[in-house]
């Protein structure tokens, strides 16, 4: 019954609960909602057909999303300068982000999450998308105590990455 | 300053060594996750404050860089990607080789009804062998689902163990009298085709499809867990409970037509029947219907059927498809129409076997083919 290829039978239960967060996590790294649901599609078609156990789907969709989330940062900048050109306007009403932060600092924010150490990157991505320390320990065979030291890391090297980075300094 | 190897007044030790860069950090957002040796160190330690107060900066820096462009508490129109997502896995899968209509109309709402109709109708009486019969198909009644409530339908795999014992290994047979020797069912013969249905059709013969399905309280456990749920605890004797479905032999007639879609079917197949293996089957049915993610206006309707065990729930989509009584000669018969008005079938079950008529045609097409058959 079963096939190498087949879909998973708790498919839509897994996406119905799994979605928000997964957009959410790519949409940390991406910056932008539609092309966080391009990438959120992507983790669950590989999803469909893979034999994760239902237990750890959650967390294994969280890092499948913040993986292939980066993976497009990365080939985005190959093409950076194209993007700059066609960047697309974002759709939502703007909040107080994003009066505060522009989309060019969505850019440096972009570039310097790509060039954090993967891990750090992920751990960081994935608590501010909501995951606990327990869930994002669970998700990247981590212990919690060193969740926190990973994350700290990350948020550091972002901060020094920004800095750097900032125009005009 | 206090030194940090002295009591404190609530009789909680702190600790001499300064915490982890990692648990300040935690204290931040977690501070129930810190030990509370640590925390209490950390209120008194200056050093280990003002590494705090760096740690909330910067988390509260990276949460502002990371949610631009996110809009927050948004919807995230999880319908809309569903039916994206199922589009793409379809689409990704090997296409079904004959009647994509036809299998829409009857086969697949018999599949997701199937496997949950047999746990779902109710108790007849009937030993074979170690097995009871507790369903068997006498009518078909169509149950009102939407495309979100058709695909929720308690998929069997994610609560047991599902074996197929028989595959049914439809094939093509050259003429109606193959198509009987192979499965025992006359092909019925239609008397008068509608206008624009031509030629001599195909003949398919399939033989029976069984399966046993063996109840995992563990899997179901799991599957609720997936969902985020808890699984209600099951009855005394279900879990390792064995179901097991038949259906078939059958047979079909198809008349092509020029763009692929059959122009007519005439179908006929011994209906479904299930068994139990000793469980008592009220008692599986009320359980399956209890189980997360069975919306519950549906479950209200499939409790319906209950208690009499011969009523197949035939799910119709709401969306694409609309279904009403009919009688073909003096029998009980559920017409369905596609919401486009381009398909339509007609079903009935009289004898233990279950007939349908579908093509692209109009529903009062179908009933003429269906009322004028032969055999």
């Amino acid at each position: 019954m079963a096939g190498g290829d087949a879909v998973r039978a708790d498919l839509e239960q897994v996406f119905r609960t799994a979605w928000p967060r997964v957009v959410a996590v790519a949409t940390r790294v991406v910056g932008d909602r539609h092309r966080a649901e391009d990438v959120a599609q992507e983790v669950f078609l590989s999803f469909a057909r893979s034999s994760v156990p239902a237990g750890e789907a959650a967390g294994w969709l969280a890092v499948a999303a913040a993986h292939t989330a980066l993976n497009h940062l990365r080939a985005d900048r190959r093409r950076a300068t194209r993007e700059e050109a066609a960047d697309r306007p974002d759709p939502t009403t703007p909040d107080v982000a994003d009066d505060v932060v522009t989309r060019d600092e969505r850019r440096r924010v972009r570039a310097a999450l790509g060039r954090l150490p993967r891990r750090q990157a992920v751990a960081l991505v994935l608590r501010h998308s909501g995951l606990s320390y327990a869930e994002v320990a669970a998700a990247l065979d981590l212990s919690p105590g060193s969740v926190g030291t990973t994350v700290r890391r990350a948020e550091s090297a972002l901060r020094e990455e920004l800095t750097r980075h900032a125009p005009n300094h | 300053m206090r030194r940090t190897t002295e009591r404190r007044p609530t009789g909680r030790r702190t600790t001499e060594r300064h915490p982890s860069e990692g648990t300040l950090r935690r204290l931040v957002d977690e501070p129930a996750g810190v030990a509370d040796a640590d925390r209490a160190h950390v209120a008194g330690c200056p050093a280990c404050l003002a590494g705090l107060a760096a740690a909330q900066r910067d988390a509260a820096a990276a949460a502002a860089a990371l949610t631009a462009g996110a809009p927050g508490g948004a919807d995230a129109g999880t319908d809309a990607a569903w039916h994206r997502l199922s589009a793409a896995v379809a689409a990704g899968r090997p296409r079904p080789a004959a009647a994509p209509r036809r299998r829409w109309t009857l086969r697949r709402p018999l599949v997701a009804g199937l496997g949950v109709a047999v746990v779902l109708a109710g108790g007849g009486v009937a030993a074979a062998g170690d097995w009871l019969q507790v369903f068997r198909t006498e009518q078909v009644a169509p149950v009102t689902v939407t495309q979100a409530d058709l695909v929720a339908l308690p998929d069997l795999t994610a609560y047991g163990d599902v074996e197929v014992l028989e595959e049914p290994d439809v094939h093509g047979v050259p003429d109606a009298a193959a198509a009987e020797a192979a499965t025992g069912l006359a092909v019925p013969q239609v008397a008068e085709l509608p206008r624009g249905v031509t030629g001599e059709p195909s003949y398919q013969a399939g033989g029976r499809v069984s399966a046993v399905f063996t109840f995992s309280a563990e899997r179901a456990a799991q599957a609720a867990a997936a969902v985020g749920e808890q699984l209600p605890p099951p009855p005394p004797g279900l879990d390792g409970g064995r179901f097991r479905l038949t259906a078939g032999p059958g047979v079909a007639a198809v008349w092509p037509s020029a763009n692929g879609v059959p122009a007519l079917v005439v179908a006929r197949a011994v209906a479904p029947t299930g068994e139990s293996s000793g469980v008592p089957f009220a008692t599986a049915r009320d359980y399956l219907l209890s189980l997360p993610g069975i919306p519950e206006d549906l479950a209200a309707q499939l409790r319906g059927f209950g208690g009499t065990g011969t009523t197949l729930p035939l799910p119709v989509p709401a969306g694409l498809a609309t279904s009403e009584p009919a009688d073909v000669d003096g029998v009980p018969a559920t017409v369905l129409t596609s919401r486009d008005g381009l398909v339509a079938g007609v079903v009935w079950v009289e004898d233990g076997v279950v007939t349908a008529v579908a093509g692209s045609l109009g529903a009062d097409e179908v009933l003429a083919v269906a009322r004028g058959l032969d055999g």
